[in-house]
């Protein structure tokens, strides 16, 4: 196997190493001519404002980064258990529509990787007893804002999509804005149950 | 310096030459469809290549309600009450520059719409634009070719019957009117898949992703940062212009990179 494969010619791909997203971000950004990157749940993709020039060693490096000395920023998000699919997921799992709630709202959260949308934050750390497989076929339209799980993940749509998530709730908080992303990766992300 | 919008069809939007540094929060370079025109109009308009213009995909007409240089394929004057209509045909896209560039707030480092994200919204009737910055001339505008669309193979050929790449360049496909800037949707000859385990992998602008049914959707500026559809191959960063030149309804015949 190559060490990476082109992504055109303006980027490149490779799988990702099992060390701290941002700490891949911030270490890929200061390879010379790189302008941007995507950590994806496999992959990592760096794409360069030329034709792309990369060495082994540099790919090979990252296995050894560590996390970052600043702390992850932690965030609490109020969410109100009533999404849709909120009877359809107890019945999947076996679970009260209550236990489903206190689960996953007794969980910590952290952003594994951002994508699909601007601002989709993929959070691990889903108990798995609430693992469900997407749904088939997708909703045409999810309303911006919707709590939902998915597989191992949950995640907060921040805009009206299509989307085959699991609908489990619904958050106030705007989860992207003139500043970007509200949950950037690496960020630990817990929801707190709160009335209607 | 300022314009009022006085009619659109189809989508008018103010784009630059692209936002950058923010991928890894989902967002995309966006800009301008084809930015070998953007940077013609800018440089007609004694502009920097990146000044903000207003891309026009179907038709905009615009009054200058103060004297102002303007360009698209050449530059002119308008005095006040001046009207000036932009037509995209017979390209998919054209664009109006008015020299010192249109004033729109630097959102995540870009001027530009992205309407996926709720930044900034396409023009309507009555909206007034400023213009803004100190004009600068750069040089000479590149110019669109035509002949065929290069692309460069893969990443995902393992996804793919072993001919599938032949099969893509064999003959043109046609640019299907429902594309837009996230996507330009393809049909024709359908691409054979094999078994393949679709997960969210990184996206690139003029990436090639096949759903299952075969017909290839080429990613635009506004492009979704990863996805889960394989890519057969990625548009040469050189040919993308050209290639979201062709109207909708068009054709485009790929190549293969050797």
């Amino acid at each position: 196997m190559p060490e990476w494969v082109p992504l055109g010619d303006r980027a490149i791909r490779f799988p990702r190493p099992a060390v701290p997203a941002r700490a891949l971000v911030r270490e890929i950004r200061t390879w010379p001519g790189v302008v941007d990157v995507v950590v994806a749940h496999e992959d990592v993709a760096a794409y360069f404002a030329g034709p792309p020039h990369v060495e082994a060693a540099w790919i090979a490096k990252l296995a050894d980064l560590h996390e970052l000395a600043e702390a992850p920023r932690e965030h609490t998000i109020a969410a109100r258990y009533t999404g849709e699919d909120l009877d359809a997921v107890a019945t999947a799992t076996g679970l009260s529509r209550d236990d489903v709630i206190a689960i996953h709202s007794g969980a910590t959260y952290t952003v594994e990787t951002i994508g699909f949308a601007p601002g989709f934050a993929y959070l691990t750390g889903l108990d798995p007893r609430l693992h469900v497989p997407r749904r088939a076929p997708p909703r045409p339209r999810v309303p911006a804002r919707s709590l939902a799980i998915a597989a191992q993940y949950t995640a907060v749509y921040p805009f009206d999509s299509p989307g085959g998530w699991h609908l489990i709730g619904c958050v106030d908080t705007e989860m992207f804005g003139i500043h970007g992303a509200l949950l950037q990766l690496g960020d630990r992300v817990r929801f707190k149950a709160s009335g209607p | 310096m300022s314009l009022v919008v006085v009619r659109t069809l189809g989508l008018c939007t103010v784009q630059d030459l692209g936002r950058f540094h923010h991928m890894h929060e989902g967002v995309p370079h966006g800009g301008a469809l084809v930015p070998e025109l953007l940077v013609r109009a800018n440089r007609l308009a004694g502009n920097h290549d990146g000044a903000a213009a207003i891309e026009v995909l179907g038709r905009l007409v615009v009054r200058a309600t103060t004297p102002m240089s303007i360009a698209t394929d050449a530059s002119r004057l308008l005095r006040v009450g001046d009207e000036v209509e932009v037509i995209s045909e017979p390209r998919r896209v054209a664009y109006l520059a008015v020299r010192g560039g249109i004033d729109c707030p630097v959102i995540l480092d870009g001027r530009g719409a992205f309407l996926t994200a709720g930044i900034g919204a396409p023009l309507r009737v009555n909206d007034e634009l400023e213009t803004a910055g100190d004009p600068e001339f750069d040089g000479e505008p590149d110019d669109l070719v035509d002949g065929p669309i290069t692309v460069v193979p893969g990443p995902d050929a393992d996804a793919f019957a072993p001919d599938a790449l032949a099969t893509l360049c064999a003959a043109p496909y046609r640019v299907d009117p429902s594309s837009n800037r996230v996507g330009t949707r393809l049909s024709g000859q359908s691409i054979a898949r094999v078994d393949y385990r679709e997960r969210s992998r990184p996206l690139a602008p003029g990436a090639i992703a096949v759903p299952r049914d075969g017909q290839p959707i080429v990613l635009g500026p506004d492009h979704p940062t990863t996805g889960g559809y394989p890519v057969i191959a990625v548009v040469a960063h050189a040919d993308l212009g050209c290639f979201h030149a062709i109207r909708l309804g068009g054709t485009v015949q790929f190549s293969v990179r050797r």
